[in-house]
């Protein structure tokens, strides 16, 4: 049975995503954004939006096309979901 | 005022401490996640802390009241057992929230059950405890259901702690008037209640987590 992902979930996926795929330190694209994030690309899209506008990624064009790297909010945020998912967690909970 | 009463009300006070600082750590969680969860938590703890206030005063209260105020006196009890009710029923929400959005409805539609359970009771009080058992029952099955999967200690610890909770709550049902099983369930929720801040204390003496950590 497929386990269900809250947005915060999916949201730390995809930071995590933008942290660990960095192997050049330009960004990653938003076709791996979509692979590791497993969710469609009109929900990706949006999120992308969101997690930019909130200063989680940082976005950046390069040859044309979109590149994102996580900031050092975003660095905050995984913490902060790894320390409160725990603490979810204890109460048999998600976050 | 006997050693009972004195233990009594010390226990309401401990049981505040302990839901408030679940629910500081919670609403710091909500500040920094934007948790749903963590909101459900949250509210859950302030409502079960103002009610150990209440049930505390009123175990204050009751002792020196004068003639006049023991209306007064047994509001306050009345307000503290609604509040925590209305607490541990934020605490099955959260559950039955998880469990209906992962798509598996088991033991959350046990749950529709409980007005059969409670209204069959004849006073107020009884049915406010006959809720609150039920509903920190029903945590108890949810919880112990979490840790057989994510196999977490401090999920056995918090099943184990509103298991001791729901056995104290089972005891006072059953039994309310007898001095050596008032005691017993005296015991049995406060070792619950201490059971339930060893998260608070593991939060809080954690060190700065690793920015590159698996999450």
């Amino acid at each position: 049975m497929p386990q269900y992902r809250t947005q915060g979930r999916i949201i730390a996926d995809i930071l995590v995503t933008a942290r660990d795929m960095n192997m050049d330190g330009q960004g990653v694209g938003i076709t791996t954004l979509l692979r590791k994030g497993n969710v469609s690309y009109s929900r990706m899209a949006k999120l992308i939006v969101d997690l930019v506008g909130a200063g989680l990624l940082l976005e950046e064009t390069l040859d044309k096309s979109a590149k994102y790297r996580i900031s050092d909010k975003g660095m905050k945020f995984l913490q902060a979901y790894v320390q409160f998912d725990d603490f979810a967690q204890s109460f048999g909970l998600k976050l | 005022m006997g050693p009972m009463d004195v233990f009594s009300n010390a226990l309401q006070f401990i049981g505040a401490f302990v839901a408030f600082s679940i629910a500081f750590v919670a609403y710091k969680g909500v500040r920094e996640t934007s948790s749903s969860s963590m909101l459900r938590l949250a509210a859950a703890f302030v409502f079960l802390g103002t009610g150990f206030v209440l049930q505390g005063l009123y175990g204050i209260g009751s002792i020196g009241s004068a003639p006049g105020f023991e209306f007064s006196v047994a509001t306050l009890l009345l307000a503290g057992m609604f509040l925590q009710t209305a607490g541990y029923f934020f605490l099955a929400f959260s559950h039955v929230v998880d469990v209906l959005l992962s798509g598996k409805r088991g033991v959350a539609t046990a749950l529709v059950l409980f007005p059969i359970f409670a209204l069959s009771q004849t006073s107020i009080e009884t049915v406010l405890r006959s809720l609150s058992f039920y509903f920190i029952l029903y945590g108890v099955i949810e919880t112990a259901l979490s840790y057989s999967k994510n196999k977490n200690p401090n999920t056995l610890m918090i099943a184990a702690g509103l298991g001791m909770l729901a056995a104290g709550w089972w005891v006072s049902l059953v039994a309310p008037d007898v001095a050596l099983l008032n005691l017993l369930q005296l015991l049995m929720k406060e070792v619950g209640l201490l059971a339930l801040f060893v998260p608070v204390l593991k939060f809080s003496f954690r060190k700065p987590g690793d920015l590159h950590a698996p999450v």
